[in-house]
């Protein structure tokens, strides 16, 4: 049963990926202009737009060019980026472990602190803990990712004086060695503690901003998650059965109340990618985010449409891997 | 700022919302005891909950801000200083005759937030407006049909929603080139799929009930019956989303703004004024704090008065 289901979320998946292909496709090849002329640039001659036009086969009939397209995409050549003049593989290649790091940690902190949150927060209602999630909650949903990370910047670099203004390590550092490319994993894994160290200052602010708006969402999931559950028959069982209150929420109520959440967890990491776009440009954070916008403002399609496409695709992997996932803990649902 | 919506995952249908009570011949009929009715729900949605009456408050002033902003401000929020007063009027801080302080050419803070304000409602009404009847559309027709264009409609919706709602946006505004048109067309592209998942669901509830099936019994065209009938029960549901959505619009109007794409320079515009803010960091302080604060109160406020609606049009939902 589970298996035909799993077979057809990855049916779901190809379409999906046809699908974003599709739109990128268009996006980059059709509504753009003419791409021979981004690439020749605004002062080449119309005979050299001509031979680019050629060249690439951009005067070939539209379904040939998306043929070629996704065959190029299926070997993950997303083309050569107009502002760097590298592959944009090698370049995103470069960028993305830096916001892998941020985003991870973003997720981490906005988990551990908004599970616990939530479940407090619902089990002792109208107190400090309560009150203090709620202004997350509100907080966090209205105060734009970008301005709380200027603040931050300005209040913690700007004028305490504590923390560094951005970058994942200061100028003149040595990274560690590499092996997973995540500066504070690597160093843990070399024991360069003295680089831990450094690179953990800098990634604090940069992460704490960017898990606070999911910090919002998910302890106010969790809370209600947990205030539906409470009110149910099981729960007063166990309590008539006289467990401890403890008991009672960690056992038995939480774990149901934490089903809707795994959803919104998964959905966390559109918010956490997004968000990273605007938090790595406060904190100069060598990402795709900030190379997206390098790129945008060069007028770099490819470089532009690859960092949409690989951010699309790790949500549209997590979120299938959160569907999937669902359907091992929670038997009853199916996706008809 | 949170551009991405709390609400399901891609490709997993939406549950269908609670529906709200039929609508019935409108709210301003006009006879006593509905006044009096809609004076005590009012009276209840202001006073029961104090952060309601903050929220219409603020968005009140929003709404006046952005309509009348000329008789308000207290100076051009366009006109630089002239050059030669450059150094005495330029980046100055906040003072009597500046409120909130100058910015690098000598502008007044305060009214470029006051027409920042009309610039953030005028994208959030036109991105609403296409959303809605682009969403609608859609929505309607996959609802009220079912079988394969239903499948149709609601996969190439799925396929919208596979994407982090920010991300595309910027794709899309990045291709069409940078400016605040091109941002709004972007804007749309990412809200209206959320309508049409919204109003599908609302169809499908209401397109089972009776009055449904008595306007099909005495032979109404599918056409008539969506449009005067189904649709209109639909409404306050879709009026409660647009109301939180003017907040999202709004910070994503802004998230676009600050990295380079939607308002450009002269105009005014929060994300912009906080992206331009930023040669001046950290010692030129009320040029990133003031549009900041009015841009965070403006979205909280939208939200308030949405969650708001929601629990006044459906005690069910509320928050606990």
């Amino acid at each position: 049963m589970i298996a035909r289901l799993v077979v057809r979320r990855l049916f779901f998946l190809i379409f999906v990926l046809i699908g974003l292909s599709v739109i990128t496709f268009v996006l980059s090849r059709v509504v753009a202009g003419d791409p021979a002329r981004v690439i020749a640039g605004p002062r080449a001659s119309r005979a050299q737009v001509e031979r680019i036009r050629e060249l690439r086969g951009f005067d070939d009939p539209l379904p040939v060019q998306y043929v070629a397209y996704v065959r190029d995409l299926a070997r993950l050549d997303f083309g050569e980026s107009a502002a760097t003049k590298n592959p944009v593989r090698e370049d995103l290649g470069r960028y993305l472990p830096a916001t892998l790091e941020l985003a991870f940690y973003a997720f981490l902190l906005s988990t551990v602190l908004g599970v616990p949150m939530g479940v407090l927060s619902a089990s002792r209602r109208d107190t400090a803990v309560d009150h203090l999630s709620r202004v997350v909650a509100i907080t966090g949903l209205a105060v734009p990712v970008f301005w709380l990370a200027l603040m931050a910047q300005f209040l913690f670099y700007g004028k305490l004086g504590w923390l560094p203004d951005g970058e994942r390590l200061p100028f003149g550092t040595d990274p560690p060695r590499t092996i997973t490319s995540l500066y504070t994993v690597d160093a843990l894994l070399t024991g360069e503690w003295e680089t831990l160290r450094i690179a953990a200052r800098h990634l604090l602010l940069p992460t704490v901003t960017l898990a606070y708006g999911s910090l919002a969402v998910v302890s106010r999931m969790v809370r209600s998650g947990m205030l539906e559950v409470l009110n149910q028959d099981y729960i007063r069982t166990a309590r008539a059965k006289g467990l401890i209150q403890r008991r009672v929420i960690v056992r038995h109520a939480l774990k149901n109340a934490l089903m809707p959440t795994v959803t919104t967890l998964g959905l966390q990491i559109g918010l956490l990618l997004s968000g990273a776009f605007l938090v790595e440009i406060v904190f100069s954070w060598p990402g795709i985010g900030r190379y997206a916008v390098t790129a945008i403002e060069k007028i770099d399609y490819n470089a532009t449409m690859a960092t949409t496409l690989v951010i699309a695709l790790i949500f549209v992997g997590v979120n299938l891997l959160v569907d999937i996932l669902y359907l091992f803990l929670d038997p009853r649902i199916s996706y008809e | 700022m949170s551009t991405e919506r709390t609400a399901v995952g891609a490709g997993v249908d939406a549950p269908p919302l609670p529906s709200s009570r039929p609508v019935v011949g409108g709210v301003a009929t006009g006879t006593n005891r509905e006044r009096t009715h809609l004076r005590r729900n009012l009276h209840r949605f202001l006073v029961g909950n104090r952060l309601n009456l903050v929220g219409v408050v603020i968005v009140g002033t929003f709404l006046v801000l952005s309509l009348a902003g000329e008789l308000i401000a207290p100076d051009d929020p366009y006109r630089p200083a002239p050059a030669v007063e450059l150094a005495t009027t330029a980046l100055q801080g906040p003072s009597w005759s500046h409120l909130l302080g100058t910015d690098e050419i000598g502008r007044d803070v305060f009214s470029r937030i006051i027409a920042g304000a009309r610039t953030s409602l005028q994208v959030a009404v036109v991105v609403l407006t296409f959303a809605v009847a682009i969403g609608t559309a859609v929505g309607a027709i996959s609802g009220y049909l079912g079988g394969l264009a239903d499948e149709l409609l609601m996969r190439l919706t799925d396929l919208f929603l596979a994407f982090p709602a920010l991300v595309l946006a910027v794709a899309v505004a990045a291709t069409l080139g940078r400016n605040l048109e091109n941002t709004m067309i972007a804007l749309s592209t990412v809200f209206w799929p959320w309508y049409a998942r919204l109003v599908r669901a609302q169809v499908l509830s209401i397109k089972e009930r009776e009055f449904v099936t008595a306007g099909r019994s005495i032979g109404l065209t599918p056409g008539r019956l969506l449009l005067r009938h189904i649709l209109p029960n639909a409404v306050s549901v879709v009026i409660v989303q647009v109301t939180l959505d003017v907040g999202y619009a709004i910070a994503a109007t802004s998230a676009l703004s600050f990295i380079g794409l939607g308002a450009q320079v002269p105009s005014a515009e929060w994300g912009k004024m906080l992206a331009d803010s930023r040669t001046y960091f950290p010692d030129s302080w009320w040029l990133f704090v003031f549009p900041g604060v009015a841009l965070t109160l403006t979205i909280f406020a939208f939200n308030v008065l949405g969650d708001g609606l929601q629990d006044a049009l459906d005690p069910r939902s509320g928050r606990r």
